[in-house]
């Protein structure tokens, strides 16, 4: 405590011991203000809230720099829902005592979060809003108005307060004590919240008295409020007495349902989960049945293509090595040419290469066997030519045209240079009536061999034949 | 029996966020102990001024 004249600390003397003030009532004021305090601490300790606010504010009357009084009444108003009042205090606080001060703290805390502060304001709006709305005659919409204030910040006591009364106006009596009991939790000795709740509770026991005594007996409770929960707890409830073999029978009960419990809950859960191991077991092993089903069935394609290519390659090495095969022909003809050259006989080397040529296609064949072939022809084809050719010249003349058109026509496969082969088998042709192959062979005569006689005879004899063909 | 009307007469307007300022301005500090400090003061003032 310092000397309101010269700041000095002051002893327990009446008077400053620095300038000789005289301090005794100035000692007085500041310890009633204490006091007022000390007053107002406990009455907060215990929510009396309206209590706290009117000792507190006593105290500040008798000392304005009581800083404590003044940032617990700030609390206190916070606590009740009056932000802004609360952060007056708590301003001023600051003002008179700018360190070391927990008001600052408190300051900090609501003006560091805008939203909350939005939300503090937004609150007081609707407040004031339903204040208006109840000046007005609206009361439902003041209701409404209040029920929104209150979810914003559920500790706002005068909005409690107004609600209850609204309740109480529309006679809905449950509704406002429940308001009541939640201003009773936040500020408990508040004078007219208990004026109300009286009201409310002497409406709550006529209703009450005016039912039947039947149900009312049944409806006897006890009812108080735990958290936000109505709790009713029944009055004249008596447990009926029971004797022993009651109880052991009701044991017996007991535990013929646990037991009954057992199997029905516990049984079915076990063999069900039993069967889901099963199925899970079957699954597997029918997964991987599908899956070497599937090898299997790939590697049975794969045999059968497999063995397609072996019976392909067995049909080409018969082809090849059979008795009509590539090598048996190449076998056959190796023979032929040895035998020709062995012997010269040219009719047997011409019955070879006839079956020969019979049995395989000669384009087919390798380039070597092509070339041996060819020679064998040409060796012996002019000699055989000339045969032919004397033989169907004989057939020609004896005009057996028919045979002679064969013979003829082997002469000149055997030798396309016969010319005279040639230009007689046109006229054999000729004489046998075959205008169209004669023709074509005379064609061939002028064109194999220009410039010759049998040329300029070919195309008389085409001429003579002509107009036999129109 | 509450009347509504006369009850309602008892609440007020909650003080605004944008009216806080002035209300701090416009509140009234003084206490007992100022009164008292003046009181000693002009007392003392007088004596001088007799003596």
């Amino acid at each position: 405590m310092f000397c309101y004249n010269c700041g000095c600390t002051l002893s327990e003397h009446d008077f400053c011991t620095a300038c000789g003030a005289d301090v005794y009532m100035y000692k007085k004021i500041m310890h009633v203000s204490n006091m007022y305090y000390n007053d107002g601490l406990e009455k907060a300790g215990v929510r009396d809230l309206t209590g706290a606010v009117t000792s507190l504010r006593q105290s500040l009357r008798f000392n304005k720099n009581h800083i404590e009084a003044r940032n617990l009444l700030g609390l206190v108003y916070f606590e009740m829902g009056d932000t802004v009042t609360a952060l007056g205090e708590w301003v001023i606080s600051k003002n008179m005592q700018p360190d070391k001060n927990i008001a600052d703290d408190y300051i900090n805390k609501i003006q560091s979060n805008a939203g909350r502060l939005a939300s503090i304001n937004a609150t007081i709006k609707k407040y004031n809003q339903a204040l208006l709305y109840c000046n007005q005659g609206s009361k439902d919409y003041a209701v409404i108005q209040l029920k929104k204030v209150l979810s914003l910040n559920p500790r706002f006591v005068r909005a409690h307060q107004l609600l209850a009364l609204l309740y109480m106006d529309r006679q809905d009596w449950e509704h406002a004590e429940r308001e009541l009991r939640k201003c009773m939790d936040i500020d408990r000795n508040n004078v007219l919240t208990l004026r109300y709740l009286k009201e409310v509770e002497a409406a709550l026991t006529n209703e009450e008295t005016t039912k039947s005594a039947v149900k009312r007996k049944k409806e006897e409770a006890v009812r108080y409020q735990s958290e936000n929960e109505m709790i009713i707890q029944p009055l004249n409830v008596r447990e009926p007495r029971r004797n022993g073999v009651s109880t052991l029978l009701n044991m017996g009960i007991g535990i013929l349902i646990g037991l009954a419990a057992t199997y029905f809950l516990l049984v079915p859960a076990a063999r069900q989960a039993v069967r889901m191991e099963a199925q899970e077991t079957i699954t597997k092993i029918g997964n991987e049945s599908d899956t070497k089903t599937a090898r299997i069935q790939e590697l049975e394609n794969k045999i059968s293509g497999m063995n397609g290519d072996i019976a392909q390659l067995n049909k080409q090495i018969q082809d090849f090595v059979g008795e009509d095969g590539t090598l048996q022909t190449f076998e056959e003809m190796l023979v032929s040419a040895a035998a020709f050259i062995e012997t010269g006989d040219i009719h047997a080397a011409e019955e070879d290469l006839e079956a020969i040529a019979a049995n395989v296609r000669l384009e087919e064949m390798t380039e070597g066997f092509q070339s041996l072939y060819r020679k064998i022809f040409e060796a012996i084809g002019p000699e055989l030519s000339a045969e032919y050719y004397k033989e169907g010249h004989e057939a020609y003349r004896t005009e057996e045209y028919a045979v002679a058109i064969e013979v003829l026509g082997k002469a000149v496969a055997y030798d396309p240079a016969n010319m005279e082969a040639l230009y007689e088998l046109g006229q054999a042709y000729a004489k046998n009536d075959d205008t169209e192959d004669a023709i074509r062979i005379f064609e061939q005569v002028i064109e194999l061999f220009p410039n010759t006689q049998r040329a300029r005879n070919a195309q008389q004899q085409i001429n003579s034949l002509t107009p036999k063909a129109d | 029996m509450i009347n509504f009307e006369e009850e309602l007469k008892k609440f007020f307007p909650s003080l605004e966020v944008e009216d806080a300022e002035e209300s701090i301005y416009n509140q009234d500090l003084t206490d007992l102990a100022d009164m008292l400090v003046k009181t000693l003061m002009e007392s003392a003032t007088t004596t001088e001024e007799v003596q």
